[in-house]
Formats: C-alpha cells, sequence, structure tokens
C-alpha cells in the first residue's frame, strides 16, 4: 500500500529531474499535516449583486432591473444573511452552510487593478499579482508558489493557480478508471518510449504515465472491475460541476497527497437574459458546494474551499436583460475553520459617488486577502511575500483563530 | 537550414501548415520543394477530387426518440444542411416547431463531420490549418445553444471559409453580421439607451488589438492614451469599449423581434439593420470624433476601419499566426508578419500574403519540434499518413473531445487556446494516446489502416515510422516491439490475414504515440 503523498513524491521526483528546482516548490512541509485548499472558479464574471444583494438599498432598488435583485420579501424572497443583505432563493444549500456558520460571504471582492476583461483579470488572479504590468514576467501560479503544487485541477488543463507546478495533475474524471487504453502491452510500450523522452511532451507524458498508473492502483473497483466511486453524497442539482466535484472528493478520500485541487463552473458571463441563466447558475453552485461539504465530512477541519469569479457585473442591466462586467464581486469561503453566518469585509455601498468609474460597485475587498487568509488557515502560517507580490494584508478576520 | 526537399523537414512542415502528409505527399513535395508546394497551397481552386465525392456521398447517421409530433429516427443520413441558407436552417432553432433536438442539431453535427472529411482528404491542406485558425480566432461555442448550431453551416462557409484567405477588414464584417456572432456575443439584442458590451470588448480584446492593447489599469481618460492627441492612441481603453458598443447598436438579426408596437422583424436569421435601435448621437472610439446622426451602418463600419487598420491588430494577428504555424512568436518574424500585415490592408488576398511569408520564412525552418499537435491534427494526421479512408463518426469526434478539443464547441470568445501546455494535461494525454489506437484498431468506425507490406516486426515499424515521421528510428521502434513483447525479426503473419494486420495497426498506434509524433 502507497502511504500518503508516496503519488507525488514520485511526480515531483520526476520534475526535478527535468526541471531542476522546481523539486522543492512541489513538495508541502514535509511530515506535517499539509490541509486541503479546494478552489472553485466561477468563470465568466458572476454578478455578485445579484446572488448577494443588499435588498433593501435603496440605491440598488433604484438602479437595478428587479428580477436582477433577490427580493427581500414575497414568493421568491431571498435568505436573510443580516446587515441588510439577502442570498438568491435558489441558493437553500448555501443558505443552510451559512446558517451553520461554516460559510463566509466577502462582497465588494476582486482585484485591485481596473480591468474589466476575462482574460486579463483571471491571469492576474490565477498569478497573484495586482498589477497588469507584472504579467509578462509572471510565470507561475500563486498556489505553485506557496508550495501547493501536489494538486488536481478536475478540468482538462491545470488551473491557472498552477502554472509551472510540474506535479499538478489535470484529471476531469475518474469513471472508467485512468490507465492507458490498450492493456498492460500498450502500457509497457509507451513507459519505454517516455522514459527517456526529452522536451516538453515527453516530459509530461513520462509524467503522466507515473501519477495515471498510480492512481489507477488505488481506484476502488467492484468485482468486475469496474471503478466504483465511493461517493457519500447526492450531488443531483450540480449539472456539469457534479463530476469534477466527485473526482475531487474521491482523490482526497484516496488519500494521495493532495494539497489543493482546482475546478470550474463557467456560465456566469450573461450579457443577455440574465434572470433565468442566472437562477440555473445558482441551483448548481449551490447544490455542488453541499454536496461536497457533506461528501468531505471527515476533512472539514482540514479543508477550506473558496468559490471566487474575476469580477462581478454592471450595476445597471443593459436593454438585453443581462448585465456588463464590472467590478466588485462575491467570494465564498467555506471551511470548518470559518468564522462563518456573515458578510465580512468592507462594503462600499452603491452610492452614486461610490461607484467605480461611475458604473459598477467598487472593488473594496482585494481578492488576494480571501485567497492568502484561506492560505494561511491550511497553512497556519502566513503565506510568504512571494506568493502575492506586493500585498499587504488586509484583515477579513475569516477564520477563527484556534 | 534543412534542404526544402528533405523528407523529415517536409514531414513535419506538413504537419504545420496542414494535418501531415498522406501518401504520395511527400514525394510530390519534394518535387515541388517547399516554396512550390506553398505557392500551390496559397491559391486553392474548387477543384478536389479526394474530397468532392465523400462529401456528397457521406452518411453520418442521426439517432433519436419518437416526441410529441414527430417519430424516432435511426438512419444513416448525407449531409444535407451543409450547402443551406440561413433561412432554410434558421427555423430549426424555432421552438414552436415540433422535432427532436438532434434535427435542430444536425446543422452542427454535419459541419463537424465535414471538417473531419477535410482535415483528412482535401488537397487544400494549407486552406483547412487556416480555416480551423479563424474559426477558433472568432470562436463561437456552436454547442451553447440550438440556435447557434443552426447557424452553424453559413458560418463555416460565407465567413471562416470565404475570407480565410483574403482580407481582414472585409472578414471583420462578414464576422460582425453574421448570424452566428450577432448571436454568440448578443450584439443583436444591444440597444441604444443601454448598450450591450459584450461584443464590441471581444472585438478589441480578441479579434482585432488584443489584451496586450489593453490600458485601462493606467488610462482611465481618453485623452490620456499616449498618441491619442494626434489621434493614434496606441491602445484601447473601457471608454473605447463602451462608444464602440453604441456604435455597433442596431447591427442585428431577423430573429422575429419587436421593432416597435406595430412591427416586427421578419424570421430569417438574415441580417438586419434597425434604425431605431441605434444609438444616433456623436461617439469618440480611439480618439476619432464620430459625427452624429451618421448613415446606416457607418458608425459600426467605422469602429471596424478603426481596429482593423490598427498597428496593434496588425502585431496580434501576426503574432498568433506564428504561434501557430511556427509553434512561437519569433521577434523578427512577428514583427515581419506585422508589417506585411499592414502594407496590404487594401489587399483582397492580405492573410494569404501574410501567411506566405510566414511559412517561406527561416524561423519555419527552424522550427521543427516547436509545437504540439492539436487533437484534431493527431487524428487527421494519423489517418492521412496510415491511409485511412476515414469515415466520420461521433465516436471519433467525442475522442477528439476527450484529447483536449471539442470541435466547435469551446465555450469562451478566446476560442481553443494555442499553447502547448493546453494539452498535456494527464487525462488529455491518455485520451490522446488513445485516439492512435481507436483509430488503427477502427473502435468507432471509421475505417482500417492500410498496413506496409513487411516481412518482420522490425520491418513494419520503421515502414510506419517512414509514413507517419518522415524516417526511421530504431531506437523508439525497439523500445515499442519491446513492450509489446514482440521481436524486431519475428514475422507478423501471413499478409492479410486478420491476426496480421491487427498487430501491424497495433504497431502503427504505437508508432504514433511516441513523442516525436506530437511534437511538430
Amino acid at each position: 500500500m502507497l502511504s500518503r503523498r508516496d503519488l507525488f513524491r514520485l511526480s515531483a521526483g520526476a520534475a526535478a529531474f527535468a526541471c531542476p528546482g522546481l523539486s522543492k516548490l512541489a513538495f508541502a512541509a514535509a511530515g506535517r499535516d499539509p490541509g486541503l485548499l479546494i478552489l472553485l472558479h466561477l468563470r465568466g464574471g458572476c454578478d455578485g449583486l445579484n446572488l448577494v444583494s443588499p435588498a433593501e438599498d435603496g440605491d440598488f432598488i433604484a438602479a437595478r432591473a428587479s428580477d436582477l435583485r433577490v427580493a427581500a420579501e414575497g414568493t421568491d424572497a431571498g435568505f436573510p444573511l443580516g446587515n441588510g443583505f439577502f442570498l438568491h432563493a435558489a441558493a437553500p444549500g448555501l443558505a443552510e452552510l451559512y446558517k451553520q456558520g461554516h460559510l463566509a460571504i466577502v462582497h465588494a471582492a476582486g482585484l485591485a487593478a481596473g480591468t474589466r476583461s476575462h482574460f486579463v483579470a483571471i491571469d492576474m488572479i490565477d498569478r497573484g499579482i495586482a498589477d497588469n504590468a507584472q504579467l509578462a514576467r509572471a510565470t507561475t501560479g500563486w498556489l505553485t508558489r506557496a508550495g501547493r503544487g501536489n494538486a488536481v485541477s478536475a478540468a482538462t488543463t491545470p488551473g491557472g493557480e498552477l502554472l509551472g507546478a510540474a506535479s499538478a495533475l489535470a484529471l476531469p474524471n475518474l469513471a472508467g478508471g485512468v490507465a492507458p487504453a490498450g492493456g498492460p502491452p500498450v502500457a509497457a510500450a509507451l513507459e519505454r518510449l517516455y522514459a527517456g523522452a526529452s522536451g516538453p511532451f515527453g516530459t509530461a507524458g513520462r509524467q503522466a504515465l507515473e501519477s495515471l498508473a498510480a492512481i489507477d492502483r488505488r481506484l476502488p473497483r467492484d468485482a468486475t472491475g469496474k471503478v466504483t466511486l465511493e461517493t457519500k453524497a447526492a450531488y443531483a442539482g450540480a449539472g456539469e460541476l457534479a463530476t469534477p466535484l466527485q473526482t475531487v472528493a474521491q482523490l482526497v478520500r484516496m488519500e494521495v497527497g493532495l494539497t489543493s485541487a482546482t475546478l470550474d463552473l463557467g456560465g456566469w458571463d450573461t450579457h443577455e437574459n440574465q434572470a433565468g441563466r442566472f437562477r440555473n447558475q445558482v441551483v448548481k453552485l449551490s447544490a455542488g458546494l453541499a454536496a461536497l461539504w457533506e461528501d468531505l465530512a471527515p476533512w472539514h477541519d482540514r479543508a477550506v474551499v473558496v468559490a471566487w469569479s474575476e469580477f462581478g457585473r454592471r450595476l445597471r442591466s443593459n436593454k438585453s436583460g443581462g448585465t456588463d462586467h464590472g467590478r466588485g464581486g462575491v467570494a465564498l469561503v467555506l471551511g470548518g475553520k470559518v468564522a462563518g453566518g456573515r458578510v465580512a469585509g468592507a462594503w462600499p455601498t452603491l452610492a452614486a459617488d461610490r461607484l467605480d468609474e461611475g458604473v459598477d460597485l467598487a472593488v473594496a475587498n482585494d481578492i488576494r486577502a480571501v485567497l492568502a487568509e484561506a492560505l494561511t488557515a491550511v497553512d497556519g502560517v502566513p503565506p510568504p511575500p512571494a506568493v502575492f507580490p506586493g500585498f499587504a494584508a488586509q484583515p477579513l478576520g475569516l477564520f477563527r483563530r484556534s | 537550414m534543412p534542404s526544402s526537399r528533405d523528407p523529415v523537414f517536409l514531414t513535419y512542415a506538413l504537419a504545420r501548415a496542414g494535418y501531415g502528409p498522406a501518401p504520395g505527399d511527400i514525394d510530390k513535395a519534394a518535387r515541388q520543394g517547399w516554396s512550390g508546394w506553398v505557392e500551390e497551397q496559397l491559391a486553392p481552386t474548387a477543384d478536389d477530387p479526394v474530397l468532392a465525392p465523400r462529401l456528397a456521398s457521406t452518411l453520418l447517421r442521426i439517432r433519436h426518440g419518437g416526441g410529441d409530433g414527430w417519430d424516432a429516427v435511426d438512419e444513416m443520413r448525407p449531409l444535407e444542411r451543409l450547402g443551406k441558407p440561413i433561412e432554410a436552417l434558421w427555423p430549426l432553432a424555432d421552438g414552436k416547431r415540433k422535432m427532436d433536438g438532434a434535427e435542430r442539431r444536425r446543422p452542427r453535427d454535419e459541419v463537424v463531420a465535414a471538417t473531419l472529411l477535410a482535415a483528412v482528404h482535401s488537397r487544400w491542406q494549407l486552406k483547412e490549418l487556416i480555416t480551423a485558425f479563424w474559426h477558433d480566432h472568432f470562436n463561437v461555442d456552436f454547442y451553447g445553444s440550438d440556435t447557434l448550431a443552426a447557424t452553424l453551416p453559413v458560418y463555416d462557409r460565407e465567413v471562416i471559409r470565404a475570407h480565410a484567405l483574403g482580407n481582414f477588414r472585409q472578414f471583420l464584417e462578414a464576422v460582425a453580421t453574421s448570424a452566428a456572432m450577432l448571436t454568440y456575443l448578443s450584439n443583436r439584442s444591444s440597444r441604444a439607451g443601454a448598450a450591450n458590451e459584450n461584443y464590441a470588448r471581444e472585438l478589441f480584446e480578441l479579434h482585432t488589438l488584443g489584451r496586450d492593447a489593453y490600458l485601462n489599469d493606467r488610462y482611465d481618460r481618453w485623452r490620456a492614451v499616449p498618441g491619442a492627441l494626434s489621434g493614434q492612441p496606441e491602445g484601447y481603453i473601457d471608454q473605447d469599449v463602451y462608444e464602440a458598443a453604441r456604435a455597433l447598436t442596431g447591427w442585428s438579426l431577423e430573429d422575429g423581434a419587436g421593432i416597435d408596437g406595430r412591427r416586427k422583424l421578419p424570421e430569417s436569421g438574415r441580417f438586419a439593420y434597425v434604425e431605431s435601435w441605434h444609438d444616433g448621437y456623436q461617439k469618440r472610439v480611439l480618439a476619432t470624433e464620430f459625427q452624429p446622426f451618421a448613415a446606416a451602418m457607418a458608425d459600426g463600419r467605422q469602429v471596424l476601419d478603426l481596429v482593423a487598420a490598427h498597428p496593434a491588430t496588425a502585431r496580434h494577428l501576426a503574432g498568433k499566426l506564428c504561434q501557430r504555424l511556427v509553434g512561437g512568436r519569433p521577434p523578427r518574424l512577428v514583427a515581419a508578419a506585422a508589417a506585411e500585415w499592414s502594407r496590404q490592408a487594401k489587399a483582397p488576398d492580405q492573410i494569404a500574403r501574410v501567411v506566405r511569408l510566414i511559412l517561406l520564412s527561416p524561423e519555419f525552418a527552424a522550427a521543427r519540434g516547436a509545437k504540439v499537435r492539436r487533437p484534431l491534427a493527431v487524428a487527421a494526421g494519423f489517418a492521412r499518413a496510415a491511409g485511412i479512408d476515414l469515415l466520420p463518426t461521433e465516436g471519433l469526434v467525442n475522442a477528439i473531445a476527450g484529447a483536449g478539443q471539442r470541435l466547435f464547441g469551446w465555450p469562451t470568445p478566446t476560442g481553443l487556446p494555442d499553447e502547448d501546455s493546453q494539452f498535456l494535461g494527464a487525462q488529455a494525454l491518455r485520451q490522446r494516446w488513445a485516439l492512435t489506437l481507436g483509430l488503427a484498431e477502427n473502435w468507432w468506425g471509421c475505417g482500417n489502416p492500410t498496413p506496409p507490406a513487411a516481412a518482420t516486426f522490425g520491418q513494419a515499424v520503421s515502414a510506419w515510422q517512414i509514413m507517419l515521421l518522415g524516417a526511421p528510428d530504431p531506437e523508439a521502434g525497439n523500445a515499442i516491439l519491446a513492450g509489446l513483447g514482440w521481436s524486431a525479426d519475428q514475422s507478423p503473419g501471413r499478409p492479410g490475414m486478420p491476426d496480421t494486420a491487427r498487430k501491424l495497426n497495433r504497431l502503427a498506434a504505437l508508432t504514433a504515440m511516441a513523442p516525436a509524433f506530437h511534437q511538430i
């Protein structure tokens, strides 16, 4: 039986061979429980004001079409969160986690730099930087620099936070097993073909073969050899998020030495006909996170889940019934040590003179403050400066002092 | 610099400027020389004697259950939606018409099948590759809705293919007025008063100037952008996006929307300019004043003129074309290609001229191994080299998607990224290896390889290596045979026997699983 971290020792060793210098980054500090950080990217720019509305705020009511606001009362009323905020009515799972104190919400969160481009914003957040001018030189992701490259991305490619982490694995699903097709002779030929291969493709191939074989050996199977995921929760309702979440939960259960995981939920770029589309998105998000939380019950004190988006959306809707790219958004922080049940951080208000460029909820809480506190909670110590260059701590108090 | 007639050079060159050589291609290209091949490919004619009969005769399965108003279907059907105009396709998305979703999405599925056929069989390989480049550049997610699925044949035929080697400014307007893009980036519902910024933003950031020219974090007033006061701003800021969105209001579609209380647009899917939805007041885009109440479409056209002619657009597109064709962005080549792009701005074959410059550059010749084949290129390249008379099937389409390329189904407007790292995820690599094995062993009903005659496994593996890689590679051959437990001097069996073919095909798959096939 492999011990914890063995899997990632294997691939980290291969990485060290190919890229000297990366090997140290690929390990969490030895001998200490590294905890588990799970990052869910709400891709496309989630309308934070529609997910968590200041529903009784006069400025908000005046500016926003009613179908893009959470109602404070009536048949479709949202969940009251205190301080005038209401959570979308399609998020009962999140409301329950909030009530239990496991979930904290940070509003008006985002990048300090003024970008309304998806792709610039995502790249900057992934790299942990706040200055566009650093982008060209920032060649590693913040998780990589935080020493959390023993990671899985439940996607076709590793998340941008893991850029440069040779040990990061991209595994969107496990259901069919992960050994190479063609059986042991093909696997043996592949191993020989890639044993001495050089170049990025050859190196990636060799690492993939090692990691896939190690994971495949440990996958639970029934008597006929079919993979049986040991899901402890119902992911129904989570839509396309179900399989990636189950993949992460299964790898956590298998104790392969995972220190972080990343996944994506797209579909938040609601320039048009937002009301119905947004509701569907919220259903998936809420059901998915609630199921993951249930599935990971034995790991609650070790795990932190952060759901984030590259920006929020325009305060005023456009005439397509949608909203365009904005600034301040919402981040969700879930964990056993989270000081939850509250909307944390500063609230800049929606008063006309407080809006970013006169049109958007301003960014009052640096997204890096959210990520840094999550990292501190799992690491036990604040991240070194290189993880978030130029970042000055801005305490949000998202975690209980233990 | 390798000889322009060297078979190994030509094998890699044809894999980067097309989908790789089919049997006979290397001999022909060696007679033409590299520049001869490029010139022929840059002047494609309508004549495609291998592809045309296959497009006409291919049957693609359609299967769906019965429903309220329609019967269950499971049949092989010709590609009959491919040549249809938008008026014939648009009604398929109409929810009031009773039909199964598979029928609504059939136009998309036929283009997917035709794309696979063309990648494998077209004699105009370069045009196929450049067509794929533009589909990525002007990405539309045709899996996003039934409406989008219905628009793909016209987008592919009249927008992308019609302009792939043509003039970029004309191309841009064809994209901007297409049912596919107007729907995907929602400009069709943009209205004066609160314009929808979706298309305008991606027009700047993705289609033309590029994100390197997005200077919003540095400047928040148009006058502050360097060059603005002389009418030549170095880049753009959010204000340019907002104003361009206003300029493009009224560019819409005949989608049945109501214009006012009395009038409705027809439901044909054709482009429509609706004056009353257009914001006619004065604007400023890229430091250029737009006069109020200009003629119909003049505001939008002026935006397209400005972004098409901007030097940042030349750099952005030159860089992307180099990334695709060379596998990197060598600074000298990008600069030379950008200069040619700007110099030929009015030429009807502007894009072809830039592609020629890149393909005939020393950087292209020296770039062997600089690029990882994309999943479609793995499948098509293997099928071509292994002599599979490919029949496109849903199974193959899904296998290519598993390796990281859902054809016509990339969700975000960036298009499938062109960086190698996109394709190196562990599961994606596993499925990439399975792709050649599945084709070699005909898992998806696409057809069988044509194995070479060989007296021994050793001869067989080197024959496959010549077909797939341009030259024998004894070390890799030994690795494959040792892994499979076969010896080089052993006979694969009697020629023509099923078991012999099975072994030879497995050798083809393993040959194509080697890094040398993927790193081109």
